[in-house]
């Protein structure tokens, strides 16, 4: 049970959508946009997260496309991870993010409250990360499209009242041989320990990285140590760990001293998964 | 014994409701007029309370009361040392501090963040083991004034709430005789029940002064029995109802939100007061499962003939002793495992921590104990060579032997284990090896354990049975045992049936429990729900045969000796056509001139175990349970070399039931607690920070076991009948679970390559264990 009451809209449009915020957010009312809304309900509840006035960015068509258009494979941010997962249009997405949180959460998980969410795991972003994928953003100023990389640090940096509504990937990457592996602290439910996920490209090696660190990343440093044909496997791997970024998440999951023993692991798992 | 129902997998009773989603629970219960009462809890695990105020808190719309805790009774089980709501200081992370009554739940929650208490922070007792150090904090100061019962033995000045020794034999020759000993440690901190339901409980108090409440419980006759006795209200007029119980574990075995409730009731003229539990307020607030630091020595001859055992038992009970008394003295009863040992010292320490107080766990001390035991016999047979499961079967346990607690063991009061184990090593296919490797990396292990247990339940602990009839001569059932999700209720439909010689579905079964009209059953606890009810009902059954019987000799004009009863009728044994129904009797037989005799027929029944007895304080000699169900267990898993991550292959228990009553129901019982020990065993515990706090108090990082993770699940069972039980059936709702942690310790300290001391045995465990870092 929440123990705020909020105002709930449903915009139809793009436009709609940012009006409604703006107009929100001048009455004080610390608007938030939401599509799934499962942070909203399982964090509200312990007072984690607040708003008097929801934005349900469900019907804009624009979020809800998933097809191919001009060499790009463009995904709505409002679909649900299961949606995403049904079509499987992008492997290493589909592998990726079929391991976040549980089936049950993931008929209401979307892509873009995934990327954009509190918890710091954002599993989903990883595989756009490795892909140089475009994110087609929306807000006061109307409709921008900017590379992932450039506005993604630690999380994707957004500027008050504006949100995500499409993902755009180059089919180059699409087809790209890949790996993805999530080792948690026990079996198979739980957060990640580390969630890697990797692919190939023009014969170099690129990883990203979520549980690792308090954010999912991707590491120029550590792919050019791992990308590093003079050195020996073992050798790579070991500059690779030490270009891993500051700090190392050490919690109930697991320490960071014992994450660095699975990492270790896990890139000898990816590098030979592409030998 | 041919038998028509005994053994049939009759459906559950309640099945049909749970499966449409009808069926209702404590919180279902829905009154307009139901108030909330949400708690405050302490953010810190040991603090001084130096001021608290409510003043912005009650001006919210709607709020009724705010309660602290002066001037209440001070509460517990075994030992009054729980204020209900903290006074002074607070003793854990998660501590009912104050008490809000409001109209809504929302309005309670915002009138309870109002609320400004500041807090002097404590030095924390973190572990058993700190606590029971000379100079450790001290979580009671006034321990020797505490009110208690007479066989509880706290000693003041110190955190030891209660004391239970073991002295059998000379531990000191036996040892000096052995040819080998092992010795080791053990811990793990405590952890959650995690049932479904998470508690609840309604109060209210009517103007007639009849204190109503409704309870997700475990133990409704010991909510009423406790309140009349904290509070000074009258027994009679306390009336406790227990719908449908989502799942308990133990965890609802003991009494915390009842009070709440009533003393939120009170303070607002008797309305009705909920107090719900949230799922993290269930984890921190209400009591858990009960941690443990241990020591294990023990000495054999070069055959591994078991000469010795020294065990020193630190239970984690965190800040009160409640249900600590009991599960001290538990694990001290049985603290040697299922094997004959003619020298035992043990000392079994109930410690306080700041910790969320315990209560029981399925498994009732058993669980916990064999891990230390079960891993320490392993290490034996390491040393001395010899093959795991042939180490226990030449010290198993027998009939002519003696417990701990010096009772002599006869063919009916405990269970064959070497044909346990016997049969457990066929079901695991032992002589295929305990090792075999897959590849480089991959490799599978096998690790087997055994376990008994018996109940110490209070010795002049009773259960009741009342029959009734309806017109048409079915028959209803009605059993102070609490509808848990055991399906004890229909076995016992399907006992009255047998014994009956009737048709299952005409049996009625009450599922509510109401302390004012159902006869009591002690508590739904510890297995011995069908054990007690079980003989309370055939008592009940014979009542009402012998008043069929009596009624029908007239009507048959034949003596009672000569009829028999079968099929919802009464008749002549060797001309079975001459006879009469049980609708034409039950209420009275009417000739046709409209004359009556005879009259309703209302059957009684009642149990009380027989001869046992308190624990001698010097020695533990007496006898503590009924009797001993033993079990013999294995666990495969397939475990990865170099990430040191495993799989849970296959787990299998080989239990001695003495009959099976209901054959899916016990199948049932024994693979959910097997998965619940597997759970607890490889992912489930309370993780603390420095300053004594829970860091994994929800679901998303407090995570039992997920269908799909589960191992192939093999059972089988040995039948011994117990002679004292109803059919013979032997308790089966605890024991699959009891003997998971110490197999597959076993099997991943064979995989790993290192011994494993601690729970759980995640994959970073074993690292740190191989590392050294443990």
């Amino acid at each position: 049970m929440l123990s705020f009451d909020f105002d709930y809209y449903r915009p139809k449009t793009l436009q709609e959508a940012v009006g409604l915020f703006q107009n929100a957010d001048r009455n004080g009312k610390k608007p938030m946009y939401i599509s799934g809304a499962t942070e909203l309900l399982t964090l509200g509840r312990i007072n984690l997260a607040f708003t008097e006035a929801a934005i349900d960015l469900k019907d804009i068509v624009e979020g809800n496309v998933m097809q191919f258009e001009q060499g790009y494979l463009v995904i709505g941010a409002n679909l649900t991870l299961t949606k995403i997962e049904e079509a499987n249009l992008f492997p290493l997405l589909t592998n990726t993010s079929s391991n976040i949180a549980d089936h049950t959460a993931r008929g209401k998980i979307t892509l873009g409250g995934n990327i954009c969410g509190q918890i710091f795991y954002r599993e989903a972003v990883l595989p756009f990360l490795l892909a140089d994928s475009q994110v087609v953003i929306v807000g006061p100023e109307g409709v921008t499209v900017k590379p992932l990389n450039e506005i993604f640090n630690e999380q994707l940096i957004l500027k008050k009242g504006e949100f995500l509504i499409q993902v755009a990937t180059d089919d180059r990457y699409i087809h790209a041989p890949f790996i993805s592996i999530k080792r948690r602290q026990q079996w198979e439910t739980g957060y990640p320990l580390i969630t890697v996920a990797a692919l190939k490209i023009d014969g170099e090696v690129r990883t990203a990285f979520s549980g690792l660190c308090p954010f999912p990343f991707r590491s120029k440093k550590m792919e050019a140590a791992l990308n590093n044909h003079e050195l020996s496997v073992k050798a790579r791997i070991q500059s690779a760990l030490a270009e891993v970024p500051s700090p190392i998440l050490n919690d109930v999951e697991g320490s960071s001293e014992y994450r660095l023993f699975v990492l270790q692991n896990l890139l000898e798992d990816v590098l030979g998964a592409f030998d | 014994m041919n038998m028509e129902v005994i053994g049939k997998s009759v459906i559950r009773k309640e099945a049909q409701e749970k499966v449409t989603g009808r069926a209702l629970y404590t919180h279902d219960y829905h009154s307009t007029r139901k108030l909330s009462g949400r708690v405050v809890l302490s953010p810190y695990a040991h603090a001084r309370i130096t001021s608290i105020d409510t003043s912005n808190a009650r001006k919210v719309t709607g709020v009724r009361a705010i309660l602290t805790g002066e001037n209440i009774a001070l509460t517990g089980e075994s030992m009054r040392d729980r204020p209900p709501l903290a006074t002074d200081k607070v003793r854990y992370h998660g501590e009912a501090v104050v008490l809000v009554v409001a109209d809504t739940p929302a309005q309670g929650d915002l009138a309870a963040s109002l609320i400004n208490i500041q807090y002097e922070l404590l030095p924390v007792v973190h572990t058993p083991t700190q606590a029971f150090q000379n100079n450790a904090p001290l979580v009671h100061e006034r321990l020797g004034e505490y009110k208690k019962e007479k066989d509880v033995y706290p000693v003041p000045g110190t955190n030891i709430a209660h004391h239970v020794k073991i002295r059998k034999g000379n531990v000191e020759k036996g040892l000096a005789e052995s040819s080998v000993t092992v010795e080791a440690e053990y811990s793990f901190s405590p952890s959650d029940h995690a049932a479904m339901e998470t508690r609840s409980s309604i109060a209210e108090i009517r103007p007639d002064g009849t204190i109503k409440i409704m309870t997700s419980s475990q133990a409704p006759f010991m909510v009423k029995q406790l309140i009349a006795s904290y509070f000074n209200e009258d027994l009679g007029k306390i009336v406790v109802d227990t719908p449908l119980v989502g799942g308990a574990y133990g965890g609802k075995a003991a009494v915390q939100l009842e009070l709440l409730a009533y003393l939120g009731s009170k303070a607002v003229g008797g309305l009705p007061v909920e107090i719900f539990n949230e799922r993290e307020q269930d984890i921190i607030m209400s009591p858990c499962h009960i941690g443990l630091d241990a020591k294990v020595k023990i000495g054999a001859d070069p055959n591994g003939i078991i000469k010795a055992m020294k065990i020193q038992f630190l239970w984690d009970g965190g800040a009160y002793s409640d249900k600590l008394i009991d599960l001290t003295r538990a694990g001290a009863v049985d603290c040697t495992g299922p094997y004959k040992v003619e020298n035992v010292w043990c000392d079994s320490y109930g410690m306080y921590t700041n910790h969320t107080y315990a209560t029981p766990f399925r498994g009732f001390s058993h669980s916990e104990l064999s891990f230390a035991i079960e891993r320490t016999v392993d290490l034996l047979a390491k040393k001395l060579q010899i093959d795991p499961l042939e180490l226990r079967y030449r010290n198993a346990i027998k009939p002519g032997h003696t417990t701990p607690t010096r009772v002599l063991l006869n063919q009916s009061n405990v269970g064959n284990l070497q044909e346990c184990i016997e049969k457990l090593r066929k079901l695991i296919r032992w002589e295929e090896g305990q090792v075999k490797e897959i590849n480089e990396r991959l490799v599978r292990v096998k690790g087997i354990s055994c376990s008994w247990k018996t109940s110490t339940i209070d010795p002049n602990a009773p259960s009741g049975v009342i029959l009734t009839f309806n017109r048409d001569g079915s028959i209803n059932l009605m059993s102070g045992v609490v509808e848990i999700g055991t399906g004890t209720k229909t076995v016992l439909a399907q006992i009255l049936a047998e014994k009956m010689k009737m048709n299952v579905e005409k049996i009625h079964v009450r599922m509510k429990v109401d302390t004012q009209t159902t006869p009591e059953h002690w508590k739904t606890v510890a297995s011995r729900g069908i054990y007690m009810a079980g003989r309370a009902l055939l008592e009940a059954a014979d009542d009402v045969i012998a008043q069929l019987k009596n009624i029908a000799s007239i009507v048959l004009r034949a003596p009672t000796e000569d009829l028999e009863v079968a099929n919802s009728r009464v008749f002549i044994k060797d001309n079975p056509r001459i006879g009469v129904d049980f609708k034409e009797i039950c209420y009275g037989y009417q000739y046709p001139n409209g004359n009556s005799i005879g009259g309703q027929i209302i059957g009684r029944g009642n149990f009380i175990l027989r001869h046992l007895t308190y624990l001698d304080p010097e020695t533990g000699e007496g006898n503590p349970g009924p009797e001993w169900t033993v079990a013999a267990y294995g666990v495969e898993v397939e475990f990865d070399r170099r990430d040191l991550t495993y799989r849970l292959i296959r787990a299998a228990s080989v239990i001695d039931i003495g009959i099976v009553l209901n054959e899916k129901a016990a199948l049932g019982q024994v693979m959910g607690a097997m998965s619940m020990g597997l759970s607890f065993a490889g992912r489930e515990t309370f993780y603390y920070d420095e300053l004594g706090q829970v860091l994994n108090p929800q679901l998303r990082t407090y995570r039992p076991l997920r269908y799909g993770e589960n191992p192939e699940y093999l059972v089988d069972f040995v039948y011994t009948p117990d002679l004292q039980a109803a059919y013979g059936a032997r308790g089966v709702g605890e024991h699959g679970l009891l003997g998971m942690p110490g197999a597959l310790g076993n099997a991943l300290s064979l995989a790993a390559n290192v011994s494993l001391h601690h729970l759980p045995l995640t994959p970073e465990l074993i690292w740190k264990t191989k590392a050294g870092k443990v």
